[in-house]
């Protein structure tokens, strides 16, 4: 494992406008953050507030207008275009609401995916894969296609498929989003034992307050800036009923 | 596998509906230029060798010939041997040949036949290796080294001044005035001889009329004994193109050293003919040439027309005729013009196709830009996405292609199978056949290539552009 830095992400002053059609939004609102390395990080708050969008910026999908976001240390907004590809795909995870796994793809390969595209051996991702995809409690659907799948058995793969690369931050936009609360709950619990075991950052947007129960850390957002910031000493483990 | 290749076959399969359409047209566009390319090198092939029998790649002519007297008697050209020592020293490679050729008529007078013409090409069996009509012999045999070539002598006619304000009147006669004297041999045109079953038959002889001369009425009479029929693959040039040795035609048209003296009779004209003559081999009409065979054969007009100017900067003063001068001459443009109108026909159609790749991958593009997104949020850089889009071209060009090239090849078996053959004159067919040579193949198979990658490559860029966000976006709004 390389170098640990701590904190593992950190925003300076960070905002984002979007200008479209001559309108000015402004989505974040100079918000400055660190997250430690093993935090489990929920982000709530009302739609539009910038959840999304403070996402896509950690995730370096997205720059932000100003201010700057480090990661390990490191100023990404230094980084050419080849290594943000290359950050992305070894140091980051996603999963997004609608689970976006390839329809043609079996669900096997679609966790693999991720592993290949960063020109892994083939055996390797295949073996990851799979321990993942039993770990997810998802292994005995390898062979079928994505598609076929429900959608918490979908949303499990994509996170097998976020961790093949071994990431050391997980970002998921409203993971549990097109979920019912059942399936929500599982999810949740399951990235919440990935967090404990393999002491993997999340970072989870959600505007949902019963998953945001998850997590020893929970910000809120308004506006574009954080208006709450809750560190939990005791991390609420969820018991089903 | 790489990746992007994978990525790219699995995009294939998904829209396997409408790249199967485009393939489709690609592929049977290529196949009807194939087809199409390929009987016209087989045309080109059959006009080629049969036109070549007489006229090579280039014709050096004098300087007041037109290419019609390529068919009858044209005018001396004085150092023909000359030239066509001057051609092979100075283009290596280059052969040239000196031919005599006279304009023939036969049949005057016989019963329940026409008079008929025929033009008569002087070659040489021995050193002549442009006409090959050796190998297109059908019935009867090619010249021997005893055949009765030469008499010794000029034919005989008589040349009676006009009177008054008449015309000066040549005549000869095809009748063997020597007993012992046998007739010259000649080779003939199986054509000719379905024309007229009477008169041309191997073994026969017959009585000719000859003009000896471009310029003056002057005709001898001689007579020939058929020793074979050819048949060239062009049954027009089989009726009309009739060989004799070229010394036959210089002793007929008394190209050498004449000894003998006319017998004038005043008030009547001029005996003239039984003159010895020691015939010289340096003289002729035209000297033909042929350049080495090209590289490849997809453009021989303009090779030929290439040769042409080679030729034509040696010999600048003398009339220079190319085969596709002659070609034009005896089918028009018409070649051309089907050339053109195949190369043209392809292109828009392959245009279209190219377009429509383009935009039947900017629609799959459009809903396809949250997977795009979501391969970038997964560490694939702009260049991968491009090529999963760029391999989609190639493989929809190289399926094309290659089924364009099956299925040509699979046409092309089945007529030759079949055995299709098109109605020629005098009941003769010409069959249709296909040459296909590597350069068509090659275009058959790099062109979609080229065309659906090219095609490929507007939307591969659109695609590796994509912001991963607006990707991401987007992609939630088709939800
Ligand atoms: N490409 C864009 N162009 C213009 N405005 C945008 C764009 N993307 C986002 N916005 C605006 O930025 C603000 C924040 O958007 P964002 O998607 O981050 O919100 P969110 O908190 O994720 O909302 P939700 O809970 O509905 O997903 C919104 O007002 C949105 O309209
Ligand atoms: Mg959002």
């Amino acid at each position: 494992m390389s170098k640990s830095y701590d904190p593992i992400i950190r925003l300076e002053h960070v905002s984002k406008v979007y200008n479209e059609y001559g309108t000015k939004v402004l989505a974040l609102d100079d918000i400055s953050l660190e997250i430690s390395r093993g935090e489990f990080v929920s982000i709530v708050g009302p739609s539009g507030c910038g959840k999304s969008t403070m996402l896509h910026c950690m995730g370096l999908l997205d720059r932000p207008s100003s201010g700057t976001i480090y990661i390990e240390g490191k100023d990404t907004s230094k980084i050419s275009g080849k290594e943000i590809a290359l950050f992305r795909g070894y140091r980051l995870g996603f999963v997004f609401q609608n689970y976006n796994l390839i329809p043609r793809l079996t669900v096997l390969e679609n966790v693999m995916l991720p592993g290949l595209i960063m020109g892994k051996n083939k055996k390797d991702v295949e073996h990851r894969a799979y321990t993942l995809l039993r770990e997810t409690g998802i292994s005995h659907r390898a062979d079928h296609r994505g598609i076929h799948l429900s959608g918490g058995e979908q949303q499990k793969v994509a996170i097998a498929r976020a961790l093949i690369n071994n990431p050391v931050i997980v970002l998921a936009d409203e993971p549990t989003g097109a979920l019912d609360t059942k399936n929500s709950l599982d999810i949740m619990n399951l990235l919440s034992k990935i967090n404990r075991e393999k002491r993997v950052t999340f970072i989870v947007v959600s505007h949902d307050n019963n998953i945001s129960r998850y997590g020893n850390r929970k910000i809120l957002l308004k506006d574009g800036k954080i208006t709450e910031d809750i560190k939990k000493k005791n991390r609420r483990k969820y018991e089903h009923t | 596998m790489d990746i992007s290749r994978h990525l790219a076959w699995g995009e294939v399969k998904e829209h396997k509906r409408i790249y199967g359409i485009i393939i489709v047209v690609i592929s049977l566009t290529m196949t009807s230029f194939m087809l199409e390319n390929a009987y016209l090198n087989y045309m080109m092939q059959v006009v080629n060798d049969t036109t070549k029998i007489i006229t090579a790649d280039v014709i050096i002519a004098n300087s007041d010939y037109t290419i019609r007297d390529l068919y009858g008697t044209g005018c001396e050209l004085r150092n023909a041997g000359e030239i066509a020592d001057r051609i092979e020293r100075e283009l290596p490679g280059y052969e040239t040949s000196i031919r005599v050729t006279a304009q023939g008529t036969y049949g005057i007078g016989a019963a329940g036949e026409g008079a008929d013409a025929c033009s008569i090409q002087g070659i040489d069996p021995l050193d002549d290796s442009i006409s090959d009509i050796r190998s297109k012999i059908v019935e009867g045999r090619f010249f021997k080294e005893d055949d009765p070539i030469l008499r010794g002598h000029t034919p005989f006619y008589i040349k009676i001044r006009g009177p008054g304000s008449l015309p000066d009147f040549t005549y000869g006669t095809g009748q063997r005035l020597l007993k012992n004297e046998k007739p010259y041999p000649i080779i003939v045109g199986a054509t000719a001889a379905k024309l007229h079953p009477s008169l041309i038959k191997v073994g026969k002889t017959l009585d000719l009329t000859i003009s000896m001369s471009g310029r003056e009425t002057s005709y001898a009479g001689i007579t020939v004994k058929i020793i074979g029929l050819y048949e060239s693959g062009t049954p027009t040039l089989d009726a009309i193109v009739w060989f004799m040795h070229v010394d036959s035609l210089r002793e007929i048209k008394g190209y050498g050293n004449i000894t003998g003296r006319d017998w004038y009779i005043p008030g009547v004209g001029t005996f003239r003919g039984f003159n010895p003559i020691e015939i010289d081999r340096k003289r002729g009409d035209v000297v033909l040439v042929k350049a080495p065979e090209p590289f490849y054969q997809l453009d021989p007009i303009g090779y030929s027309e290439e040769v042409k100017k080679k030729i034509c900067s040696i010999v600048p003063n003398l009339k220079v005729f190319s085969w596709h001068d002659f070609l034009v001459y005896i089918a028009g443009s018409m070649q051309d013009v089907v050339t053109l109108m195949v190369w043209g026909s392809m292109a828009v159609t392959l245009f279209l196709c190219g377009a429509t790749i383009k935009y039947v991958m900017d629609s799959i593009i459009l809903r396809k830009t949250r997977e795009i997104g979501s391969l970038k949020a997964f560490g694939a850089r702009d260049r991968l996405i491009f090529k999963i889009f760029l391999y989609q071209g190639l493989f929809i060009g190289i399926i094309a292609g290659v089924v364009g090239i099956i299925v040509s090849v699979i046409v092309m078996n089945l007529v030759s199978w079949y055995g299709l053959s098109m109605e020629f004159i005098a009941g003769t067919q010409l069959d249709i056949g296909f040459i296909v040579n590597w350069i068509t193949i090659l275009v058959a198979l790099l062109l979609p290539i080229i065309l659906s990658v090219l095609a490929a490559a507007f939307p591969a860029k659109k695609a590796a552009g994509l912001s991963p966000v607006e990707a991401l976006r987007k992609g939630e709004l088709s939800l």
